[in-house]
């Protein structure tokens, strides 16, 4: 992930007013990772598996906090139950930041299943979706999405794929 | 010991502005029963009781956040137990009720009820506050010192299996839960939580 665009998921973050983080660390995200863990503007937990970090997100919520959570791609799988069980059944905003890996360009054959499971997963669990591929496309449409998922109070995702993971 | 039982102790000494988060199951119920409060946040699903309540208690550090969980439960995500130590918080209270079994799901036994001990999964995970108590009375103590000083602190209670008869069906579902939650937060915090129109933008 280039300077430009950790930058630019930055300030998307800062301006939507996200304040929690909680991640798995993620080859495809570490420089954002890194900069967010040492950014005071956001509370930050790193977190074992997913699973515990849509907990903690969900915890971090009903705490007056507003919460991104930063998972890799496979991850979605791992939060899919909680998600299902805390967000879906509770109606619990989030905002889902993930590296869509598989998609069409991503020329590693370990990441070719994803493209099978990360946007009909989304669409299975309701969890509306946007996927951006341009550098300055990231922060209006982190923005956009948190804004809904907050109001909507369900989780919204936001993939990220072509020039702004490579 | 019962875990009713346990329960009740624990009801008795718990302040009214404490925050119970508890996993879904008997625990929810019988605790909905001794102490019913907007306070509680009940009905967390498996293996998130201490990840809702990690993030609770970060958001909130200085109210005290119990946490009622299942040996099963907890089970699930062990690595919630490192990765709260890791945060340090100093306002969690961790209760397992440790009754060996699968109570919520048919009964069948837990591996808790063999070799493993999560006390010391606890310890081993950066608990350094953590105890295993099979006594009402040991309970009593542990409990009280836990809900009166900062830190975070892990007790497993080993409790038998089986509820009390006849408790009251909870009738809340997830939303109302919600609702009913955060405005009780929103109401002792001053703070705004429920967003339907998200105006920082």
């Amino acid at each position: 992930m280039q300077k430009e665009a950790v930058d630019a998921v930055v300030g998307g973050l800062t301006t939507a007013g996200v304040n929690f983080i909680s991640l798995l660390p993620d080859s495809d995200f570490s420089q954002l990772q890194r900069r967010v863990g040492n950014d005071p503007a956001f509370e930050y937990v790193p977190v074992s598996t997913e699973s515990i970090g849509v907990g903690v997100c969900a915890g971090a919520w009903f705490g007056g906090k507003l919460p991104a959570l930063l998972i890799p791609t496979s991850g979605l799988l791992v939060a899919s139950w909680p998600l299902t069980s805390i967000n879906m059944a509770w109606g619990v905003p989030l905002l889902l930041l993930i590296p869509y890996r598989g998609d069409i360009g991503d020329a590693f054959w370990m990441m070719g299943p994803y493209k099978q499971t990360t946007e009909p997963l989304l669409n299975v669990l309701q969890i509306p979706h946007t996927v951006i591929s341009k550098v300055e496309e990231i922060s209006g449409a982190i923005v956009d999405a948190f804004g809904s998922a907050i109001s909507w109070q369900r989780p919204v995702a936001v993939l990220l794929t072509g020039e702004t993971i490579k | 010991m019962k875990r009713y039982e346990v329960l009740k102790l624990l009801a008795a000494s718990i302040a009214e502005d404490t925050i119970v988060v508890g996993n879904v199951g008997p625990i929810s119920r019988e605790w909905s029963t001794v102490r019913p409060s907007d306070a509680n946040l009940l009905q967390v699903n498996l293996g998130l009781c201490s990840a809702v309540g990690l993030g609770l208690a970060r958001a909130l550090p200085h109210r005290k956040i119990v946490l009622l969980d299942g040996d099963g439960n907890l089970l699930m995500n062990l690595a919630s137990l490192a990765d709260a130590a890791n945060q340090a918080p100093p306002n969690i209270v961790h209760i397992v009720l440790d009754n060996g079994a699968y109570e919520g799901g048919g009964g069948l036994p837990s591996v808790t009820s063999l070799k493993t001990s999560l006390g010391e999964i606890a310890r081993g995970a950066g608990i350094e506050r953590s105890s295993t108590v099979d006594a009402l009375e040991d309970f009593d103590v542990a409990a009280r010192e836990a809900l009166g000083a900062p830190g975070h602190w892990f007790i497993a209670a080993k409790v038998e299996t089986g509820s009390v008869p006849d408790l009251p069906t909870q009738t809340m579902d997830g939303p109302e839960a919600k609702y009913r939650f955060a405005r009780y937060v929103e109401r002792t915090e001053g703070i705004q939580i429920l967003r339907p129109r998200y105006t920082h933008i």
